[in-house]
């Protein structure tokens, strides 16, 4: 008994770290149960079974250096077309190193987490340059919005603006942000929906990704930034001198933290939902492995019921991400864009008056 | 544990060519939404919005003026009321003057007429005692030739005159 759990244990920790590669070579191809190649980036994209065999393979890009110290920009269709142009070859681990010493300086290639960010985007500027011309047209500007189309993405794009803008950041500046942050919203919920398909990939699972959005948010949020936010960092008002030696430091890393935090929060939301699901569906075939067929289908009830309300708490995790990382990038641009001069002005002589006592 | 920390597609790593990609993209998607796709969306939910509030404020007013001009007509109909009121109890006031006037003054001609009356009786009433003094004289002197015709004793005949006369002045 201890025996077989120690068995379970072990094989799920190593379906949990194992690539595809080390797996494959223990079991029959067919009985492959890649857990982080599902969540993990590739140079495919994977489609149903009968086209292509499953995978059509997109372009590479290479800027690489050569053994000469020339730097070149390579771009291939495939992964087989680079090793077909010998310029490149396969290491043992997988990645590509060009043939004749050198090496590579980005790796430009086009990836499916790009082609599921893409669409994500996409299908949220079609959406909204869609429902652009009907307000263009009069409908929704001297009449009423019509049809369930106009009338789903007005309730989005008001609470955007209302609930998540205007209540965050200063009234006449909010309206500024709200493309920005009505983008973004979009983007990933479509991201995040995206996931939810066969086949496909979840692009927000990928900390590249969602870094890349941080950063976005961060850029805006520095450049929003009013006078008082960078006193706030650089020289706190109305504390002595010596606490600004720590508060300084503490305030610039915090202008950091802040989206390391919205990265990080979105990865791990998206990338723990996926991992989660394919282990609990994992656990049919681990079953069916260490006790038979008998047990994978009594496993396979509760799996599959588990897995179909995970999916219903990822649909609506989906969302609520987008949501949070939308009102959170609100929330910060509303800290930097903030001009509070009436609170400022109290809490100054409140605070000078408490150095006037201590002296 | 170096899968997932690597490069090369682990799933901690950051991939700084796809991280490229996904920035040139997300700038050129947000650019073209923030220039071309949103702005024609808050222009005309900032329109309808005014639409709707202005036409609020003016459905206010109106009620309001309508409202004003119904208790103006109200107040006016009211007043019309108590200047009619005012009007007929005037009427009635200068008609009761009149009446009493007009039977005063059939009163005192009345009474005019009376003393007329009672002034003209009286003028007759001495007319005919001067009258009347004069023929009981002549009666008297009638009387008294006759009498003298009988006895002619002067004195006698006088204060038998006299006599006679302050009986009828007293009569």
């Amino acid at each position: 008994m201890v025996q077989t759990l120690r068995r379970v244990f072990l094989t799920l920790l190593f379906l949990s770290i194992s690539t595809s590669n080390t797996f494959a070579s223990e079991q029959d191809e067919a009985q492959v149960l890649d857990v982080m190649g599902t969540v993990a980036d590739h140079n495919y994209f994977k489609v149903p079974g009968f086209i292509n065999g499953g995978k059509i393979y997109l372009p590479r890009i290479f800027y690489w250096e050569s053994a000469e110290g020339e730097s070149k920009l390579s771009a291939y269709l495939s992964t087989k077309s680079v090793l077909e142009s010998g310029e490149f070859v396969e290491t043992e681990e997988g990645a590509l190193v060009p043939a004749n010493g050198g090496h590579i300086i980005v790796d430009l290639s086009i990836t499916s987490h790009l082609i599921y960010f893409w669409m994500g985007m996409l299908l949220a500027l079609v959406l909204t340059v869609m429902a652009a011309g009907r307000y263009k047209r009069g409908i929704g500007r001297t009449v009423e919005p019509q049809g369930a189309f106009q009338n789903m993405f007005e309730v989005l794009f008001v609470f955007i603006r209302d609930d998540v803008a205007r209540d965050n950041i200063d009234h006449h500046k909010a309206d500024r942000y709200v493309p920005f942050l009505f983008t973004m919203f979009m983007g990933i919920s479509f991201m995040n929906l995206f996931g939810l398909l066969p086949w496909a990939a979840t692009a927000t699972a990928d900390l590249t990704v969602t870094a890349t959005l941080a950063f976005v948010t961060f850029v805006i949020t520095q450049f929003s930034g009013t006078k008082d936010y960078w006193a706030h960092i650089f020289w706190f008002p109305g504390v002595p001198t010596w606490v600004r030696v720590i508060l300084t430091p503490v305030e610039i890393l915090g202008m950091f933290t802040k989206p390391f935090a919205l990265a990080i929060r979105l990865f791990a939301n998206m990338l723990s939902g996926k991992i989660m699901i394919i282990a609990i569906l994992g656990l049919v075939f681990i079953f069916a492995d260490l006790f038979g067929a008998g047990a994978a289908y009594g496993v396979g009830i509760f799996s599959v019921s588990l897995t179909v309300v995970l999916y219903a708490l990822k649909a609506f995790v989906a969302l609520l991400q987008a949501y949070i990382f939308t009102l959170l990038s609100a929330v910060f641009i509303g800290m930097a864009a903030e001009d509070h001069a009436h609170s400022e002005e109290g809490y100054y002589t409140e605070h000078s008056a408490e150095e006037v006592s201590a002296n | 544990m170096t899968f997932l920390l690597a490069g090369g597609g682990g799933l901690l790593s950051f991939n700084t060519g796809f991280a490229i990609w996904i920035l040139v993209s997300l700038i050129a998607f947000l650019f073209v939404m923030i220039k071309y796709a949103v702005p024609p969306i808050m222009r005309a939910l900032q329109e309808r919005e005014q639409n709707i509030k202005e036409s609020l404020e003016s459905a206010e007013q109106a009620i309001a003026k309508a409202e004003k001009i119904s208790k103006d007509n109200e107040k006016a109909l009211r007043d019309a009321e108590i200047k009619a009121q005012q009007i007929r109890k005037e009427a009635v006031e200068e008609a009761e003057l009149i009446r009493s006037e007009r039977i005063s003054k059939a009163k005192e001609e009345a009474a005019h007429l009376i003393e007329q009356a009672r002034a003209s009786i009286e003028q007759e009433k001495n007319q005919a005692l001067v009258e009347l003094r004069e023929e009981v004289a002549k009666l008297a002197v009638k009387s008294a030739s006759i009498i003298i015709d009988a006895e002619l004793d002067n004195a006698k005949n006088n204060k038998l005159v006299d006599n006679f006369l302050s009986d009828l002045t007293k009569n």
